[in-house]
Formats: C-alpha cells, sequence, structure tokens
C-alpha cells in the first residue's frame, strides 16, 4: 500500500484537509460546551474569553425553565422504550440472518437496508392519521415506536455481523454436549455478544434521543425535549439553546466514546 | 453395546447431491475413519450422524437407537471440531466441565472428572487460563478432553489434527491412539490424511463424490483397492494402472486374467526390476529417478504408458536407460471399464 501523502506537498494538503475536519467538528461543540457553562452576559457579550469562567447559570436556568424537566423524562422513557424493542426485536432477527438459511434471505437484507432511505417526512401525514384513528396520538410509546423503526435496521445489521463473527462450531459443540438451542445460546452466544449488543442498545437509544422531527409531528403534550426545543426555539432565550443543544449532544458524545472500539468493526460489517 | 448403523442416506443442498445413498455400519468400540478428497462429503455425512445437519432420506441407529428425528444432545455423542471450538469466555476448567454441568452432575464429581482427565490430556497447567493463552496443540488437548470427560457412547471427530503442525500431529496422533483404545469409545473419525488413516483406523471407508467408495481394513484398502479411485487416492505414490484392454500386456508376463479386465493394477513396490532381459518381463525406458533414502522410486515408460516402481537403494539407476519389470502375480489386481475391482 501507498502511503497516503507520499510528497510534502501532499502530506501538507491532507493534514490541512484533517484540521478543517476536526475544527468543523469541534468548534461547534466547543462553543455549545462554553456558552453552557458561561453566565448569560457572557454569551452575548463580546470579545469572548477562551475559557469562562465557570458558571451553571445558563445550565441552572435551562434546568428550572417551564417545561424542560417533564420533556427531559419524557425522552428518557422513550429513548429506554426504543432500547428495549430495537434490542428484543433487532437481536433474534440479526441471530436468524446469521444461522440459518432461509427463502429470501438476501432480499429481506435488502429491504431492512431500504427502509432506511424511505424519507420519514413522506411517512409523517399518513402516521399521524393512524395515531390518531388507533390512539397512540401524542403518546411516548407511539413516538418510540417510530424510533424503533429508526434505530432497528441498525440493531439488525449489527448483531447478524456480531453472530456471524461467532463460529457456528462453538453453539454445535454445546449442542452435542447436551444444550438446547435456547441453552447454548444464553451460556455460549450470549456472553461473546453481549458487548456488541450493548453497543447497539446505546446506539438505538441516542437516535431516539436525537430524533427530532417524528417527535415534534406526533405529540402536542407529552413531548420529547427536541420536540420541546424545537417548538420553544422562537420564544426562548439563546443560552436556553445553547444549554438545550449540549444535552442534546453529550450522549452521543459518551456513546462514541464509549463504543469507539466498535465503531470501525460494526460500520465495516454492516455494510457487507 | 453401541454401534452405529446408517443406512440410505441421502443430502442435497441446493441443486448439489452431497451424498448419494451412503450405508456404513460401525461395530460397539470400533475406531472407523471416513477417509477421502476434500469436498466429498465426509463432514457433511460425520454432521448428519451428529445431528447437526438433517438428511433427505436414510435412517441412522445409534446402539439401537433410532436417532433420525433427535437433536444433537439426545443422540448421546460427542464431537471434536477441526478448529478445536473451545469456548473462549470460559476458563479451560469451565469448558472440561461444561458438558458434565448442563447434564446436572453434582460438582464434587465435575471437580474429580475433570482432574482426572486433564491429567490424562496433561493440561493441568492450564485449567485456569483461558483459550487464548493456549497454544494450537492444547487448544486440541482441550477439546478433546471436553469430549471424553462425559464418557460419551459415541465420538466424533472431524479433522481433529489436521490445525497442528507436522511434528506435533504425528505425536498427538499416537496420543490419541493410545487414548481411545483405553476408552473403548465407538469412534468415527474424519480425515482427508491417508497416513492418519491407515494409522488410527480399525476400518477406513474411503469416500468419494458423495458415496463411500470401499470400507474395509487398512490392509484390505491398501493391497485391494475395491476400485481405481481407492487405489489412486491411498499410496504415496498410488498404485500403477495399465490399460491391458487387448490381453498384450498380461500376456507378456504370464498373468491369468479375467474375461472382462480392462486395466490391472499393481503398487509400485510389488514390481520386481531387473537389469538383464529375462523371460516374462514388461521392458521399460526409466524416466525421472528420484533417492528417498531407504529406497529409491522411479518412473518407468512402457509403451507411452507411465509406471511408477519403488527399487532398492543400492541399484544404479539411469534415466533413459532400459530395464525390465515384473509385476508380483499375487499382488495384481484387475478392473473392468467402470474401474470396479474383478474377482480373479
Ligand atoms: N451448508 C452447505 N451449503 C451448501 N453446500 C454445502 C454445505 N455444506 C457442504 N456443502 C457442500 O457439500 C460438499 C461436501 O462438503 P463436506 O462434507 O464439507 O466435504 P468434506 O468434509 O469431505 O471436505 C462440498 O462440495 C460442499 O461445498
Ligand atoms: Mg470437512
Amino acid at each position: 500500500m501507498k502511503r497516503v501523502g507520499g510528497s510534502s506537498a501532499m502530506a501538507w494538503l491532507f493534514g490541512a484537509s484533517l484540521v478543517i475536519l476536526c475544527l468543523w467538528v469541534l468548534l461547534p461543540l466547543y462553543l455549545l460546551m462554553v456558552n453552557s457553562v458561561s453566565t448569560p452576559d457572557q454569551i452575548h457579550g463580546w470579545p469572548k474569553r477562551l475559557w469562562p469562567e465557570i458558571s451553571f447559570d445558563t445550565i441552572l436556568f435551562f434546568w428550572n425553565f417551564q417545561g424542560v424537566a417533564q420533556a427531559m423524562f419524557n425522552s428518557i422513557v422513550t429513548a429506554v422504550i426504543t432500547l428495549l424493542l430495537s434490542i428484543l426485536l433487532g437481536t433474534p432477527a440479526g441471530y436468524g440472518l446469521a444461522r440459518f438459511r432461509f427463502r429470501g434471505k438476501n432480499l429481506f437484507r435488502i429491504m431492512v437496508l431500504m427502509t432506511r432511505a424511505f424519507p420519514l417526512p413522506l411517512l409523517a401525514l399518513p402516521l399521524a392519521v393512524v395515531y390518531l384513528q388507533i390512539g397512540l396520538d401524542d403518546t411516548l410509546i407511539g413516538v418510540a415506536l417510530v424510533h424503533t423503526m429508526l434505530a432497528l435496521p441498525f440493531t439488525v445489521l449489527v448483531t447478524f455481523s456480531l453472530f456471524l463473527g461467532i463460529p457456528r462450531e462453538l453453539e454445535e459443540v454445546a449442542w452435542t454436549m447436551g444444550c438446547t438451542r435456547w441453552e447454548a445460546f444464553r451460556k455460549v452466544v450470549l456472553p461473546l455478544a453481549a458487548p456488541g449488543i450493548a453497543a447497539s442498545a446505546v446506539f438505538a437509544f441516542v437516535v431516539s434521543w436525537n430524533e427530532v422531527f417524528a417527535a415534534a409531528i406526533l405529540t402536542v403534550n407529552n413531548q420529547t425535549l427536541t420536540a420541546f426545543l424545537v417548538q420553544s426555539l422562537d420564544e426562548s432565550p439563546v443560552h436556553l439553546k445553547f444549554a438545550g443543544g449540549l444535552v442534546l449532544v453529550l450522549p452521543a458524545l459518551v456513546f462514541i466514546f464509549a463504543v469507539r472500539k466498535y465503531m470501525f468493526s460494526l460500520w465495516g460489517i454492516a455494510s457487507r | 453395546m453401541t454401534g452405529i448403523s446408517v443406512a440410505g442416506i441421502q443430502k442435497r443442498f441446493g441443486a448439489y447431491q452431497a451424498l448419494t445413498s451412503v450405508s456404513l455400519e460401525v461395530r460397539d468400540s470400533e475406531f472407523t475413519v471416513l477417509l477421502g478428497p476434500s469436498g466429498c462429503g465426509k463432514s457433511t455425512l460425520l454432521r448428519i450422524i451428529a445431528g447437526l445437519e438433517y438428511a433427505d432420506g436414510g435412517t441412522i441407529d445409534i446402539g439401537q437407537r433410532r436417532v433420525n428425528d433427535l437433536p444433537p444432545r439426545l443422540r448421546r455423542i460427542a464431537m471434536v471440531f477441526q478448529n478445536y471450538a473451545v469456548f473462549p469466555h470460559m476458563t479451560i476448567y469451565d469448558n472440561v466441565a461444561f458438558g458434565l454441568r448442563t447434564r446436572k452432575t453434582p460438582e464434587a464429581e465435575v471437580r474429580t472428572r475433570v482432574m482426572r482427565m486433564a491429567e490424562l490430556m496433561d493440561i493441568g497447567a492450564q485449567l485456569s487460563k483461558y483459550s487464548a493463552q493456549l497454544s494450537g496443540g492444547q487448544r486440541q488437548r482441550v477439546a478433546v478432553a471436553r469430549a471424553l470427560v462425559v464418557e460419551p457412547e459415541v465420538l466424533l471427530m472431524d479433522e481433529p489434527l489436521s490445525n497442528l503442525d507436522a511434528l506435533l500431529r504425528l505425536q498427538m496422533r499416537a496420543e490419541l491412539k493410545s487414548l481411545l483404545q483405553e476408552f473403548n469409545t465407538t469412534t468415527i473419525y474424519v480425515t482427508h490424511d491417508q497416513v492418519e488413516a491407515m494409522s488410527l483406523a480399525d476400518r477406513i471407508a474411503v469416500m468419494n463424490g458423495g458415496h463411500i467408495e470401499q470400507y474395509g481394513s487398512p490392509m484390505q484398502i491398501y493391497s485391494r483397492p475395491a476400485t481405481r479411485f481407492v487405489g489412486g487416492f491411498i499410496g504415496n505414490p498410488p498404485m500403477n494402472f495399465l490399460l491391458d484392454d487387448h490381453h498384450s500386456y498380461s500376456r507378456q508376463v504370464g498373468l491369468e486374467r479375467p474375461g472382462k479386465a480392462h486395466s490391472l493394477g499393481i503398487r509400485p513396490e510389488d514390481i520386481q526390476v531387473y537389469r538383464e532381459m529375462a523371460t516374462q518381463c514388461w521392458p521399460v525406458k526409466v524416466g525421472v529417478v528420484e533417492c528417498l533414502g531407504p529406497m529409491q522410486q522411479f518412473t518407468a515408460e512402457l509403451d507411452h504408458q507411465m509406471l511408477r516402481v519403488t527399487a532398492d537403494p543400492d541399484l544404479a539407476l539411469h534415466s533413459g536407460e532400459t530395464l525390465y519389470l515384473r509385476p508380483d502375480p499375487a499382488k495384481v489386481c484387475w478392473y473392468d471399464g467402470e474401474g470396479r475391482m474383478l474377482p480373479v
């Protein structure tokens, strides 16, 4: 393999692109953090300081803002339901894909991916109508169902590659040693797959936590945090937005940090 | 008494016929080896016996019990896989104890049996380690220990030695042989290595293209190959086959031959080599000469047909010279046009 940046000009270009890309991602995060721990005055003030005096005024204001606590609670409930549903539905599907031969298997895999290509806005109106009809409108479980739909393809494909990576013989040897299929799964496969399943669980949580479109459309009173922030965006002071932004970003950051070890293998195998 | 009786087993994978009506009888405490080239269906047959794969037709009995519809866990078997399949998330102790624990053996008994097995397999020092900390040979021992500790009625092994390097394989082969003689377990052992098969087996089933070509003792298989395939697969170098449809070569050396004979087969070491013209000999031209230490091998051309011959190491051989060969009449086998052996 040739090294990227064989000549010095290439190396320079490569380095510069890296710096730009990093700034592109990190600068907003930096501003978000800094402004969240600044006083409201500092947020509006100029010039900025690189390190503000740490103050929790903004965060406290955000926390005490009417409706934030409830919205945050709703977000957590929705995300936990999404997490549970995705794992409970997605893991068996991933296992089935990895271990069984059946008719239409490849079609099924493509369909799983295709659901991600389907634009949610197109689905929004019919979904809202159906939800109104069956009484799921403005409920957290209703939102969680849509979020599960968004997270499920990843859960299926990630657990699929996870189970593929666990040799079939490990299970088979357990069967010959007196295990039922389920016992072999529980004693042999599950312990080996647990870290990966945990990673995809956290991923489902983050998908739900960050989703705004469906949450905003399907709820009126029981809003999740994203829906709440979007709706009160116009009327709320700017430091509220910063604090809200940080709260939204934080779980995703924690997630990436926690599962960074898996990220590459997940993408690499999930696209196979 | 745990014999294995397999009758008329068939298996298709899609349009591909992997097994065509395979039948096999393994007697109690017999060591049977399934031998054949890669892809001939050995593993498929073994997995069907283990219950890891369903047959499309035929019956399997283990110890007078019809097991066709039983899951692997109820077939009273143990299996050793080529890649050992040692559970990576358990210590070696827990690996060996696994089968005993799923059968609800009291923990005190688990302990004594695991310890005894560990001593027997020389893995006592590894018991608290994990699979990743072991060498290939040690993993192999763990896999065998784990299978034997439950004292199975039937032991199935799928190329258990083929992932070891040559020296270790030789050593493990000898150990395995004495171990299994001691345990007296009915065993089916899959390999594509003919030396392994010859040295381990009570009986060898030579497979080819989804069926069994011959099932017999190593000596029967070697000296009386039932088909040309078996003769050509077993032996290094393999059996020579001489096309003799006009009866000219057999008459030349004074051999009686069955009427339908199409070709004659003779092992390289069953040919006498003469330097001087003698009666009832094939005059041949020497091709490549290879000295292998205890003996030498050379290729001999007889009217555009090639023979491989084993000769004494002190015989001076020169490429291109003419020699005279005479096959041992008692060792010659006759084959018909389809390659099946004919009775003399
Ligand atoms: N699960 C499967 N799906 C499709 N074909 C298979 C499967 N398992 C084995 N085969 C085919 O069946 C034939 C026999 O395989 P196998 O029993 O593994 O051979 P061996 O162990 O003798 O090398 C091979 O041609 C193989 O490609
Ligand atoms: Mg095989």
